[in-house]
């Protein structure tokens, strides 16, 4: 199987969101935390698309500033 | 042109809230807005969540958040459904709170959970609206809305496009002649 080419990113995140992170693991939740932030990043490429983000904000200015309630 | 303090004539609904909403609008000190609707509804779900990643929201009691405990109800439609766009505990208590109170709204900044309600007829809003809405509602001067506007990118997570963002500025400026 040919490997997946991958990249190297670093991030600076809170510390008490890295202790979550860390204590997922620690559990055997997942394997090591490339795992999970993988995970997490797919979990939110997934539900984020771009284009109804910006219908949904679109939306909402209308609301906001003619809505009726 | 619209001028501030055009308040509707109608009573103003209650709404169930996600995490988004809170975050952001704590993070812009302007989580008092919500103060406004008939009840602020937070699932279980979301307090919890709320409390691990922002809980000086909580501390500031600025909008008389409503602690709930959701019933839950069997709805394989919606569980697919959620599972589909792979929702977390609190947007799913959220909606499940929106659609148990009559002509509640909810609140979210989710676009899946968004998609998700308003496939299940809820009406649903996020931070920015309520933002805009605060000068329709005379809670803040327009020109203090535009200033949290101008903030987001540096003052809140609620990310969102530079070039979007602005054109939302200008129709918002438009709107009340700034």
């Amino acid at each position: 199987m040919t490997p997946i080419e991958t990249t190297t990113v670093q991030a600076q995140i809170p510390t008490r969101l890295f202790l979550e992170v860390e204590a997922l693991v620690k559990a055997g939740w997942f394997r090591d935390i490339n795992d999970l932030f993988l995970e997490a990043l797919r979990r939110y490429l997934d539900s984020h698309r771009p284009e109804l983000i910006e219908r949904f904000a679109q939306e909402d200015v209308e609301w906001g500033l003619r809505g009726r309630d | 042109m619209l001028s501030g303090g055009c308040v509707a004539e109608t009573d103003t609904p209650q709404v169930a809230c996600d995490a988004g909403p809170i975050i952001h609008l704590d993070e812009l000190s302007a989580l008092d807005l919500l103060g406004e609707f008939a009840a602020v509804l937070v699932p279980e779900a979301v307090w919890l969540e709320v409390s691990r990643h922002r809980p000086e929201a909580f501390q500031r009691e600025q909008a008389s958040l409503q602690r709930v405990t959701v019933e839950q109800e069997e709805d394989p439609a919606f569980d697919a459904l959620a599972q589909a766009l792979s929702l977390g505990a609190g947007e799913r208590q959220a909606i499940q709170l929106a659609r148990q109170r009559s002509g509640a709204f909810l609140l979210t900044d989710d676009a899946a959970a968004r998609l998700v309600a308003e496939s299940l007829g809820l009406q649903v809003h996020g931070t920015l609206g309520i933002l805009i809405r605060a000068a329709r509602r005379n809670q803040r001067k327009p020109a203090e809305v535009l200033a949290l506007l101008e903030s987001l990118p540096d003052n809140s997570t609620l990310h969102l496009r530079a070039d979007f963002l602005a054109k939302v500025i200008q129709q918002f400026k438009d709107a009340y002649g700034l």
